[in-house]
């Protein structure tokens, strides 16, 4: 099974959000792990990420927020933009990229703080103190992740007190306290139990109408049942990309059915 | 808890329950059209069939999507799986409701003259109430209903006996016209197929409210 | 055909002997730690434990005890075997006596082989408890043991008769004390204000010599009224002194006679006395109490006798003050190189080797950081500051020569690699995804570490200060350059202006104890003090771990998280 072109539906019939273009290689020192990806996301829909572990989905995720940065020795060739600005502009920096794109990580990761401060701390960081702003983002973040009702009497207990789903959920208030364009979720539900997976799956669901969301996930049913659009990788290449019903019900591309209906490898 | 994607289940159960009023519609107009001899309601009866056919194949385009992308497991694949056959039931109710406004027409195109309608209306009374009756206890989720239905197609196919038995008779006597005499029969046994499919839904009925 | 089920005969798991092996060695250290720990507890308690007197009898043509033969009374200190030479393997018993009197006798302890003592019916040696022996602690000399005759007072009169020598005498003690406390009184503080007024006026003339020349400053007006102040003060200060003089002189005009065990009579003025009791007479709530008086005295009070004597409090302070300047230095400067090492420095060669330096640095014997804070802090960097700042009392150094603040950072030098390994083990250990996440929120690096690494690491760094300041605290070698006296006038901290004098000499505990037990001139009556001295070093060094534990474990269930 060698086939070097993307297969992708000939309609994409929305607005491009973010692109990923011109070929986008990366490399971590020698090793290349994605090869010429070029992707359109759309606008306020989700869009997954999925293939087995090694294919450079979360290396591509994490490219779009430059999380990648944080690690010697990669190079990229090719461009990826946001709202048509591209992220490598050295004009940008890269905090205030970061600012645009909120971040949900695989292992809930809030900080050790209260859970109002927890929610705060990119404002706090930006400089912006003011109670009453702070108040109502907090308000307004607990209620986007669905959480104000579970602890809006305990907003200064520590964060850590919290179940781990509350916790997950907790850091996407977080992601989302500085209204950003883009969510980025790196297998937001691989650390979870069935039913904080269904809640923060209808999260997603409910988050899609206001933000643009990628996701990654292992969990094929899970990309099936979230998203809009699907990205199916492999071996850093970008095998085949159409709406969630095409890849699971009657994909074009033979290894994205082997993959999707596990008879992979 | 209530997801986002249990509407589409919803969908589907909708879309069933129409297909039923659909099916018993046309069932009932093509016996009325017998009865009343009344060309009208034949072609109305027609129409209808299409419809039919082609809400089949969306519920069981529907059903294999939510199957592939929801992964429905308990009573939800059981709801799944109970519309596949349950359509199919329907649609094949409604092919008989088809069968009878087409032996209805030829009747009627021949000038031929329907003699003794009582059995037949008191035979399509009885299992277009079946069929009625089974998709109130889908909507309804009524088991009890549900299992009523099953004994009342005994009736129906005595019912049935009783008509083939005075038609071939009839036959024997050359009382009448021999060809009317052998659609009338064919159209009491749709009438009676109506009632097995009727049956049948009412037994689907009761596995998907007690998985049994 | 084998039993299908058969179990191996042998019931001992392969490997159970090194499970064994492995609790041994701990069984081993903790019989170790304990039983140090056992002798030091018991030969540092025992000193403040008022011990029975016995009366101790000779037997005839013995050469033995403190005066040649003669009967005399002490307490047993030790009793032990030793081996005569002469004889070959034969042991004999020997015991060594507490019989104070050091003026009369020379030494307070004096070993006297069994065979000399007189023996009872049984065949021991025996010892009969001395009937209202006094004991009476002195400023000089240590204790005096003795019965009393008379107190002679200052108005002429002697009391005798027995009840009323008690009375007078315990009562005597006490106003004597009084005087003393006020004399102290006049002498640290009114007096010391003084010295400090002339010492500033006598600067500033000396400064205005320097400006005007010494015959234009001698009749400039500045320079008269100076001399008038400093005048005025001297009439002050002498009036002072003669009312501190005749404050000391009265309490030598009371005195108590003694007869000692030996036979002879002795007087001793109360200016030397501190403190009386009859060790034979205390029932056991009185020897508790009196157990009790004691360990705070030895810990509030300050030294006499070239440290052998009274309490240990100039030392106790010192190193508690040392240890406290040497955190703040050490803390900060650690932290901040390990967080430069562990977040900022691009991870190649050169840093790995900074890091294999910095460790290796804490396995340099600490002499070296000494010679090292004697030569650099001392010399360079306190004579420098004495240049800029204090030139004026030149040629007497100011911070030219060793002080707490130039030892507490020599002790920071020494513990910073502690601090450093520590603090880069607990910043690696805080989870990546914490730090992802204050970046995915926009963070900058440094934001990231001052909010969110450095707080979650809190309690890793605190365990470095902790090893820190155990090894800092129990130090000698090297502040013995660099400012660690036998015995200090003042403490580091004080009412007089600024308060915290950075550039004084202090006294230490560890030092203490080293110049107890190897530059005392009687060792044996410094034995107790060592044991005290050393208790009182493990039980700082606990108080300061104890309390930085406390402070990690409550900044640990701050930050407590389950979850990673």
């Amino acid at each position: 099974m060698s086939q070097e072109t993307t297969t992708t539906s000939q309609k994409e019939d929305f607005e491009p959000f973010i692109q990923i273009k011109d070929d986008y290689n990366f490399w971590y020192g020698s090793a290349q792990v994605l090869f010429d990806l070029n992707l359109n996301i759309p606008k306020k829909q989700v869009t997954a990420f999925i293939g087995p572990s090694g294919c450079g989905k979360s290396t591509l995720l994490r490219s779009i927020n430059r999380m990648n940065d944080l690690i010697e020795g990669i190079v990229h060739k090719g461009d990826i933009t946001i709202g048509g600005q591209s992220i490598y502009d050295p004009a940008l920096e890269v905090i205030s990229l970061r600012k645009r794109i909120g971040m949900v990580f695989q292992k809930y990761n809030p900080f050790p703080k209260s859970i109002y401060e927890n929610i705060v701390f990119s404002l706090r960081i930006a400089g912006r103190n003011r109670r009453s702003e702070l108040d109502e983002v907090v308000e307004r973040s607990l209620r986007g992740a669905a959480l104000w009702d579970e602890v809006k009497d305990r907003l200064h207990e520590s964060a850590l007190s919290m179940s781990g789903g509350q916790m997950q959920r907790l850091c996407i208030a977080r992601a989302i306290a500085n209204s950003p364009e883009v969510l980025l979720m790196d297998e937001p539900c691989s650390a979870l139990d069935p039913i904080a997976t269904g809640k923060v799956e209808e999260l997603i669901h409910e988050l899609k109408k206001e933000y643009t969301i990628v996701i990654v996930t292992h969990n094929m049913q899970q990309a099936a049942r979230v998203s809009d659009r699907t990205a199916f990788f492999y071996l850093g290449k970008l095998i085949e990309y159409d709406i969630t019903d095409t890849i699971f019900m009657n994909p074009k591309n033979d290894q994205t059915e082997a993959y999707v209906s596990g008879r992979f490898g | 808890m209530e997801r986002y994607f249990h509407k589409e289940l919803e969908a589907i159960r909708s879309k069933l329950i129409f297909m039923g009023e659909k099916a018993n519609e046309a069932g009932r107009l093509a016996v009325e059209g017998f009865i009343e001899s009344d060309l009208e309601k034949i072609d109305a009866a027609f129409a209808m069939d299409d419809q039919i056919d082609a809400l089949e194949v969306e519920i069981n385009r529907d059903a294999v999507r939510y199957i592939t992308l929801r992964s429905p497991v308990s009573s939800d694949v059981r709801l799944v799986f109970v519309s596949i056959k349950a359509s199919h039931d329907l649609e094949r109710a409604g092919d008989e409701a088809h069968s009878i406004a087409k032996r209805t027409r030829s009747i009627l195109t021949r000038d031929g003259k329907i003699n003794d309608p009582v059995a037949i209306q008191e035979m399509s009374r009885l299992a277009f109430a079946m069929l009625r009756d089974a998709i109130t206890s889908f909507l309804e989720e009524d088991l009890e209903l549900a299992q009523g239905i099953i004994e009342r197609d005994k009736e129906v196919d005595r019912l049935n006996k009783d008509n083939f038995k005075k038609l071939s008779h009839a036959m024997n006597t050359a009382n009448g016209e021999v060809s009317t005499q052998i659609e009338t029969i064919i159209i009491s046994k749709s009438i009676e197929r109506i009632a097995d499919h009727a049956k049948n839904l009412a037994e689907e009925v009761i596995y998907l409210l007690t998985g049994e | 055909m084998p039993e299908p089920h058969a179990y191996s005969k042998s019931i001992r798991p392969k490997g159970e002997a090194l499970v064994w092996f492995t609790g041994m060695g701990l069984g081993v250290g903790i019989l170790l730690i304990a039983g140090l720990l056992a002798v030091i507890l018991k030969n540092g308690l025992s000193m403040f434990w008022p011990d029975t007197i016995y009366q101790v009898e000779l037997v005839e043509g013995a050469t033995a005890g403190p005066t040649n033969g003669k009967d005399f009374a002490g307490a047993i200190a030790l009793e032990r075997y030793k081996r005569l030479q002469e004889e070959g393997v034969r042991l004999t018993r020997e015991f060594q006596f507490f019989t104070g009197n050091k003026d009369a006798y020379g030494q307070m302890y004096h070993f006297v082989d069994s065979d000399q003592i007189l023996r009872d019916a049984s065949g021991k040696p025996r010892f009969t408890p001395a009937d209202g022996i006094l004991q009476l602690e002195r400023i000089e000399f240590g204790d005096a043991l003795g019965y009393p005759v008379a107190i002679d007072l200052a108005d002429g009169s002697s009391i005798t008769e027995p009840d009323a020598l008690r009375s007078t005498l315990f009562e005597t003690i006490e106003a004597s004390n009084e005087r003393l406390k006020a004399y102290t009184k006049i002498e640290r503080q009114q007096i010391g204000r003084i010295n400090s007024r002339m010492e500033s006026i006598r600067l500033e003339q000396r400064a205005l010599r320097d400006e005007l020349g010494a015959a234009a400053a001698e009749s400039s007006d500045r320079m008269q009224k100076l001399t008038a102040q400093r005048e005025a003060l001297q009439l002050k200060y002498n009036d002072l002194a003669a009312e501190a003089r005749a404050l000391r002189d009265r309490r030598a005009e009371d005195s108590v006679r003694l007869r000692l065990p030996s036979g002879e009579e002795r007087r001793i003025g109360f200016d030397n006395i501190t403190q009386a009791h009859f060790p034979n007479e205390m029932s056991l709530p009185d020897k508790v109490g009196f157990f009790f008086r004691q360990i705070w005295r030895f810990v509030s009070e300050d030294p006499r006798e070239a440290n052998t004597e009274g309490g240990i409090f100039p030392a106790i302070f010192g190193t508690f003050v040392m240890t406290l300047l040497m955190s703040i230095a050490v803390m900060p400067f650690g932290v901040v190189a390990a967080i430069y090492l562990r977040e900022y420095a691009s991870q190649g060669v050169i840093v790995r080797a900074v890091r294999i330096s910095v460790n290796n640095l804490a396995g340099v014997p600490s002499i070296v950081y000494g010679v090292f804070g004697l030569g650099f802090f001392v010399y360079v960097l306190g004579g420098s500051i004495d240049e800029l700042f204090f030139s004026k009392r030149l040629p007497t150094a100011t911070f030219g020569t060793g002080g707490i603040l130039w030892a507490s950072l020599t002790l920071a030098l020494m513990t910073v690699p502690v601090v450093i390994v520590a603090t880069e083990e607990a910043l690696s250990a805080v989870p990546r995804g914490m730090r992802e996440a204050a970046l995915a929120c926009g963070a900058s690096k440094w934001q990231t570490i001052q909010r969110i690494v450095l707080p979650a690491s809190a309690p890793g760094i605190l365990t470095g200060l902790i090893l820190a300041m155990a090894r800092g605290a129990g130090e000698v070698a090297p502040l013995m350059l660099v400012g660690v006296v036998k015995l200090a006038p003042t403490l580091p901290l004080d009412g007089a202006f600024p308060f915290f004098h950075l550039d004084r000499k202090f006294m230490h505990l560890g030092f203490h104890i080293y110049d107890l037990a190897f530059q005392s001139p009687d060792s044996d009556a410094a034995k107790p003090m060592v044991f005290a001295t050393t208790l009182l070093l493990i039980v700082l060094v606990i108080v300061l771990n104890l309390s930085a534990i406390t402070l990690r474990n409550h900044l640990r269930r701050k930050y407590k998280g389950d979850t990673f």
